[in-house]
């Protein structure tokens, strides 16, 4: 129909346009730069061509694995699942009945709000003050209780710095977690647990048989989304620890900065930035594939 | 048909597609870039906005063609950014840069040479007034900023640790220093040598190596007849990292700093006001900001702080000349009004009012400065202080030794790697940025 | 108020059951203690960071450097007498107009996505997720130069369409998923009373979908309130800066006002807590309505 076609054009059309201007032409843009010897000092007069050197040095650096392995185990994978997890328990206390019974679920949510309301920057400056050593909040508690009795620099020792980083992250992150599966929780038709009970059915049988998968799907969308978000972050290691001591926690996102900001090697950080896309086209196709497309036939 | 209209958008350029899509949003208010007489942009990267704003307008007052506005940003973006703008042409008129980003920045053609304008109307007493012109100097023989404030960094202590310690006299050698900082933790069990051990790219170590390879009568980088190399070998760096690993190990230095790069960051600052920490390094502006944090929470009481040369540092000279000079945009329309600011904000008057937190590097500025007896140490050390000279002037970039040296030495400290490992993987990468430029 | 009006607190069946078993039965009292320690701990763990801030706010040199802790308010002075105020306002007017812009854009676009078929949907969907996949640090550069070659930098618009840019994957997300939840049945019959397609979007669905697009619009303003690495980039004059740039530059290589950028960690925390508390029951339901589908 001519008047649908018309309508799609017109409805869709800025939305392409934005993305066409602010994503696609800079991807472009990037994509050709990561097969140039580009500088920031020769930003202006441009880069020569230096075919895929670019990413046959990437590949062959020794530092890629560890970047690999900081990337995708400690920053994306184990703080997403670590979110995940604290994000449900928060999500199950809060929807017990003793704390609606207790009218404390609303202080809760609003509880909830607050690290998501802080900007990531704001997060890092104070959880740098609250884990510094020896004066921090937490050393000094832990030291009072006596569980440690010399204060442990959170962001330098080797042994902590990981956890550190990954608390500060699911520290501003598990709000949203927490507040979606909440509202998840609250959808599950009572009458499910009602007939279990008369089943006879214990209390962990009902979590995994009714809750579980009904958040399930949630949690699937969720967990995904955070990957992409927290692959790609760059603030939260930059900030808190530099990408260190040493380059204990480079991650690639910090890595582009590095070789694009510091070392002025637009081409080799567009390179990486290129990589990093694929990876995660990659893993969105498997997305895609694994929940995506039930929704996708569903939804259009 | 959605792809049609997209290539089609695309094939009209950037350009004009933001500017049809704008249209409707130019309603929208953004900066006015006002057309009456002449306005400047000035980027100035300190904190003293307020006190800078005044010197301003008392600027514009006496030249009231011109109009100045003011900007700021942070140092550890200033200098990416600043290369950004002026490949593109959208530059402040006059930039704030540190002493060592003149020359590059001048190659790059994003600062204007500004030897016309010198010779047009000179500076100050003229240019042999002002000291580290070698660092604002390109290859091409053209000046491409002037020098404007200068300090170094010198060592700070409490001097009542130090009484408690027994240490009379302040140390003048790296193994005094040693000594020194074992003395105070033993005897006290404060913190001796505080200093910043983290591995950030912008981070101490990387002072802090050099001054130690200096004493030493080496250096990272040398220069000879016009060659360029690497001046240390792997016995220096490793020499150099257990050094400072020793304070780390014995505990004098404790395992926190490892977490802190900058030399202003709170932990030290505090640590001298609240007399946790004995001994420090750093630039004058940090040692008034513990001065005044110690003032603030003990009203009338006299201040238990000295200042005391680097190591070695009035013999051989081992700490750096650092300091910011002032540079104009090439892109800059007005580079004739830009001058006459550079030539105001080089006013003595300046630097006794809305810019005290700098020393002139201006030679007769200089010499009248009143540093006060706490700052004689760095008064001292200022007269010994050196420039990065073959650092700038070789094919080595700063910013990235600078990295790979914090890196490198954080990692060894930390015990990422073995001070072994972490000494050879810094040559070799060193070593690359020479064939990488 | 809306927070009571959430449907958390209305079970009575639930709520007289737990409290038989609560109070009924000896011996269980461990179990509602151990929850009520689970929320305290949880509770405190979120809210602490920001009343440490707060407190610190409040301090000379945020508490950190002197140890002189009497009450003053010198911090937020000298934060909005250096202009701090400025970076507030330009915050709320590029992020409530890139929000508002976003969500209107993507609406349109999801609706298409949701209602109609044509030739390249699915790789026309697909591309516009594909936006969330990419690391914007590589963008910097490129975005930077486009927007200074048409004259956008330090402006309002450039910043403006830059964030709806951003905001758009999630958002075209979200609401398609949502959309799916509003039966086709509600278009069709307006279509047969005559009404047109746009009339359609804006006077039936729209105020259906209303939930929805308060929770989309609330993550798009998110994403712009806490952007900082593109704001670093484009926008250099304080005239349109925005706060975490304004926040960011308190940390001078030098010396840093603490007690200052507590006060301004504040004043950019506490502007989104007040937008949250009214959404706060309509987002956590409207949530995930798009996704558990």
């Amino acid at each position: 129909m001519r008047g649908d076609r018309l309508f799609i054009t017109v409805m869709l059309g800025p939305a392409l346009i934005i993305l066409a201007l602010f994503y696609l032409w800079p991807m472009v843009e990037n994509l050709r730069v990561s097969f140039t010897d580009l500088t920031l000092l020769r930003l202006r007069v441009g880069g020569q061509w230096i075919g895929l050197a670019n990413y046959e040095e990437f590949i062959t650096s020794p530092e890629t694995g560890r970047l690999m392995m900081n990337t995708f185990i400690w920053l994306t994978a184990i703080s997403v699942a670590v979110r995940l997890l604290l994000g449900l328990a928060i999500a199950l206390i809060v929807n017990t009945p003793l704390v609606r019974h207790l009218r404390l679920a609303t202080l809760a949510r609003i509880a909830i709000l607050v690290p998501w309301a802080t900007p990531p920057v704001v997060a890092i400056i104070i959880w740098r003050w609250l884990l510094e050593a020896p004066n921090g909040a937490l050393n000094s508690v832990l030291l009072a209780l006596g569980l440690i009795d010399t204060p442990i620099a959170f962001l330098a020792d080797l042994r902590t710095v990981w956890p550190s980083v990954i608390a500060i992250v699911v520290w501003n992150t598990v709000p949203l977690i927490a507040l979606s599966l909440l509202a998840s929780l609250q959808a599950v038709p009572a009458d499910l647990y009602e007939a279990a009970e008369l089943d006879g059915a214990t209390r962990s049988a009902k979590f995994w048989h009714i809750t579980l998968p009904f958040l399930k799907p949630t949690i699937v969308v969720l967990g995904l989304t955070s990957v992409f978000w927290t692959f790609n972050n760059f603030v939260y290691v930059w900030l808190a620890t530099g990408a260190g001591p040493g380059t204990f926690t480079n991650v690639l996102a910090t890595e582009i900065y590095i070789r694009s900001f510091v070392d002025f090697r637009l081409g080799y950080g567009a390179a990486i930035g290129i990589v990093m896309a694929l990876i995660m086209a990659v893993f969105g196709y498997f997305y895609f594939r694994m929940i995506g497309r039930r929704q996708i036939e569903e939804v259009l | 048909m959605i792809f049609k209209h997209l290539t089609a958008c695309l094939g009209i350029g950037a350009r004009g597609v933001i500017g049809a899509l704008m249209v409707g949003a130019a309603l929208l208010p953004g900066v006015a870039q006002a057309a009456d007489p002449v306005t400047l942009t000035f980027r100035f990267n300190d904190p003293e906005q307020k006190e800078m704003r005044a010197a301003l307008d008392a600027f514009e007052k006496a030249n009231p063609g011109i109009k100045v506005n003011l900007e700021r940003m942070a140092w550890k973006d200033a200098r990416d950014q600043f290369l950004r703008e002026a490949a593109v042409g959208e530059t402040p008129d006059v930039v704030h840069i540190a002493f060592v980003w003149a020359k590059e920045m001048g190659e790059a053609g994003a600062l204007a040479p500004l030897d016309a304008l010198i010779k047009a109307k000179p500076p100050g007493k003229g240019l042999s007034d002002f000291i580290a012109m070698d660092l604002a100097t390109g290859k091409n023989g053209k000046v491409y900023a002037l020098p404007w404030t200068t300090d170094t960094w010198a060592m700070v202590y409490r001097t009542d640790l130090l009484d408690q310690a027994g240490v009379k006299t302040l140390p003048t050698t790296w193994d005094d220093l040693r000594q020194a900082s074992r003395d105070v933790h033993a005897k006290t069990g404060k913190t001796g040598f505080g200093f910043p051990a983290g591995s950030a790219s912008s981070g101490s170590l990387w002072f802090l190596a050099n001054y130690n390879w200096w004493s030493n009568g080496k250096a990272l980088i040398v220069e000879k007849d016009k060659t360029f190399s690497v001046g240390v070998d792997k016995a220096d760096v490793v020499g150099t990292m257990n050094y400072f690993k020793s304070y780390l190990d014995n505990g004098d230095t404790p395992k926190s700093m490892l977490g802190v790069s900058d030399w202003a960051d709170p932990v030290i600052i505090r640590g001298l006001a609240d007399g946790t920490i004995a001994i420090g390094i750093m630039p004058p502006a940090s040692f008034r900001e513990a001065i005044n944090a110690y003032t603030a929470a003990n009203p009338g009481k006299a201040a238990p702080f000295k200042s005391g040369p680097v190591p070695k540092g009035t013999t051989v000279g081992t700490s750096h000349l650092g300091g910011r000079m002032l540079g104009i945009s090439a892109t800059s329309k007005h580079p004739e009004e830009a001058w006459k600011l550079v030539q105001f904000l080089n006013d003595p008057s300046i630097f006794t009012g809305a810019y005290k937190s700098q020393f002139p590097a201006q030679r007769s500025l200089l010499q009248s400065v009143d540093f006060g007896p706490e700052l004689k140490g760095f008064a001292e050390q200022l007269t010994h202080a050196r420039t990065w000279g073959p650092y700038a002037e070789g094919p080595y970039a700063m910013g990235s030794m600078w990295n790979l040296t914090g890196r490198a030495f954080g990692a060894a400290l930390s015990g990422q790697t073995s001070v072994d490992a972490a000494a050879g993987d810094l040559l070799t990468q060193i070593g690359k940025l020479n064939a990488g430029r | 108020m809306t927070l009571t009006s959430a449907p958390l607190n209305r079970d009575p069946d639930v709520t007289s059951h737990w409290h038989r078993r609560m109070f009924g039965r000896p011996g269980r009292l461990f179990e509602p203690l151990l929850i009520l320690a689970g929320l305290l701990a949880i509770l405190f763990a979120l809210v602490y960071p920001m009343v440490f801030i707060l407190l610190g706010s409040f301090k000379t040199q945020g508490g950190l450097l002197a140890s002189a802790t009497a009450f003053t308010w010198a911090n937020y002075i000298t934060l909005f007498t250096g202009g701090f105020g400025r970076f507030l306002v330009n915050s709320l007017v590029i992020c409530v107009a890139a929000t508002a812009l976003s969500t209107l854009v993507s609406v349109n676009a999801a609706y298409v996505f949701s209602r109609f078929r044509f030739r390249g949907k699915g790789l026309i969907f697909g591309s516009v997720l594909f936006g969330q996949m990419f690391p914007w640090i590589v963008l910097v550069n490129p975005l930077f130069i486009l927007l200074t070659q048409a004259g956008f930098t330090n402006s309002y618009t450039g910043m403006i369409f830059c964030y709806t840019a951003i905001s758009i994957p999630f958002s075209v997300y979200m609401l398609t998923g949502y959309l799916a939840t509003v039966p086709r049945e509600l278009d069709e019959a307006a279509l047969i009373d005559g009404a047109s397609r746009y009339q359609v979007v804006w006077r039936i669905v729209f105020p259906v979908l209303m939930p929805g697009i308060v929770s989309t619009a609330t993550y798009a303003f998110m994403l712009c309130w806490t952007e900082y690495l593109f704001a670093l980039a484009f926008l250099t004059k304080p005239a349109v800066q925005t706060l975490p740039i304004g926040l960011y530059q308190l940390f001078g290589d030098d010396r840093a006002d603490w007690g200052a950028v507590m006060a301004a960690s504040v004043v950019t925390t506490i502007p989104t807590l007040l937008l949250f508390l009214p959404l706060q029951a309509r987002l956590s339901s409207g949530l995930t309505a798009g996704a558990v589908k």
